[in-house]
């Protein structure tokens, strides 16, 4: 009969990852991945592609357990091994090359790069540009942090009336109501909406009233006390828990922070 | 067709599909792809829950099913979509998903795969060089006599990828199997969706 499977998809480039030596990130990012994440399939993947992606991976696995020399290579071993790599039979001009570059090295290996491609990388220098690489990554989480502390203080700004007239301090928050219009007709009322980041009233009731086939609109809602207007989305029908739901699954509002007000009582929707 | 697809702005409406118009869609799949049996495609679209149809631009319609999820609201995942009166196909997602549902498949050398992933279309010698493969020709007769080729011109087919075991594509077939062995020569194949286009990037509208 009928089988799912569950498909592995790369993480970093979405592919099924027999696909994603196509991809722009293969060697960094994709083979990274699917080592780290399923390790089989990389295997299996390795030796389906043979022998040079397979001495690539364990090229890889040899790496961590490669000795760190004590010290960064001298310029004459920088040379050495640049000679070694592009030009074996001429290492014995290196002593020779040196005198007549003294002291305008950097010319001499521009020169080279210039002529034979990339130096050799000096492994003193591998495990420290890890660790440099890692330092970059805190730093960058920690700029994240800076910047959303200081969006949740935008947002705080914006949404002042409302919130001093509930009495909460931060963040966003959202409420959700029905409002009998008729006794049979109901609407839905989302109210706070313009706490939320990053979102437009607009778009958002556009959403709502294409998830839910009904009317949707924004209006005014009652000014709170400071004067500031308060907007609020008003959908037609009763769609209190549905709506709710969306808001935290679309819109990304955290659910401690979107409200259902239920015959008067405002209840935190999980 | 869905390279530049964008579900938040490119879908315009969606509606329940019908339940007769369901059952056409169904016997329209079964019927271009004779390895699927009822009891299969009743299992992937369950009768109950209807299908929603979204439209993409003036053409194209995109045909979706409803997913439970735990915790949050359900969402409409893309299975099938037509262009015009075309053939209907799969979404690779869905083809990826079930392994055992066979639909007519085309397999294509390993040196096209790079073009496909860029959503060129199948050229002839991508299916007839070694390594690609279609099915073969005259295995049936028509009514009067002539050999049936493997796959007509205007079939959808899935197409896979030498010594891969996914499908990476699927298109319209713009010549019959027979006149790409035959003439060997042009695009054989006119891809709909392929493997990184936007719509194998929407999980769910």
């Amino acid at each position: 009969m009928l089988e799912r499977q569950e498909m592995i998809y790369c993480g970093a480039c979405g592919m099924p990852p027999e696909y994603c030596e196509w991809g722009p990130d293969y060697e960094t990012h994709c083979l990274p991945w699917l080592k780290k994440h399923h390790s089989a399939l990389f295997e299996e993947l390795a030796e389906k592609r043979g022998t040079p992606a397979a001495s690539a991976g364990d090229a890889k696995d040899e790496k961590p357990v490669k000795q760190r020399p004590e010290a960064p290579w001298t310029t004459e071993q920088r040379l050495m091994e640049f000679y070694k790599q592009y030009e074996p039979n001429k290492l014995d001009n290196v002593p020779g090359l040196l005198e007549k570059y003294a002291g305008k090295e950097d010319k001499l290996f521009q020169a080279l790069t210039k002529k034979y491609g990339p130096e050799p990388d000096d492994p003193y220098y591998d495990d420290s540009e890890d660790e440099e690489e890692d330092d970059e990554e805190e730093l960058e989480e920690d700029m994240a942090n800076v910047t959303l502390s200081a969006a949740d203080k935008k947002k705080r700004r914006g949404a002042g009336a409302k919130k001093k007239k509930k009495g909460d301090g931060s963040g966003p928050r959202v409420v959700v109501q029905k409002r009998a219009q008729n006794k049979r007709r109901i609407l839905t009322v989302i109210m706070g909406m313009e706490t939320v980041e990053d979102v437009k009233l607009k778009d958002v009731s556009k959403a709502f009233s294409k998830r839910f086939a009904g009317s949707s609109s924004v209006k005014d809602g009652v000014p709170g006390p400071s004067g500031k207007s308060a907007k609020e989305i008003i959908i037609q029908g009763d769609h209190l828990y549905d709506v709710a739901e969306m808001i935290v699954d679309k819109f990304g509002v955290p659910d401690t922070a979107v409200f259902l007000d239920i015959d008067g009582d405002v209840v935190p929707l999980r | 067709m869905f390279k530049k697809f964008d579900p938040s702005s490119d879908v315009s409406t969606s509606t329940q599909v019908k339940a007769s118009v369901q059952r056409a869609l169904k016997s329209q799949i079964i019927e271009s792809h004779p390895e699927i049996t009822e009891d299969i495609l009743d299992e992937l679209i369950p009768k109950k829950s209807p299908l929603v149809q979204f439209k993409v631009g003036p053409h194209l319609m995109l045909y979706c099913r409803k997913v439970e999820k735990e915790g949050s609201s359900p969402s409409d995942e893309p299975i099938f979509f037509q262009q015009r009166d075309g053939p209907i196909l799969p979404a690779l997602k869905l083809v990826h998903h079930y392994p055992t549902l066979s639909f007519k498949r085309v397999t294509v050398d390993k040196g096209a795969i790079p073009y496909l992933l860029g959503g060129a279309n199948v050229m002839c010698p991508g299916l007839t060089n070694p390594g690609g493969e279609m099915p073969p020709d005259g295995k049936e007769q028509d009514a009067q006599g002539f050999d049936v080729p493997g796959v007509a011109k205007g079939q959808g087919v899935v197409i896979y990828a030498e010594g891969k075991v996914h499908a990476l594509a699927c298109g319209v077939m713009t010549m019959s199997s027979a006149d790409i062995r035959e003439k060997n020569k042009g695009i054989g194949i006119e891809i709909s969706h392929h493997l990184g286009d936007g719509l194998f990037q929407t999980n769910e509208i």
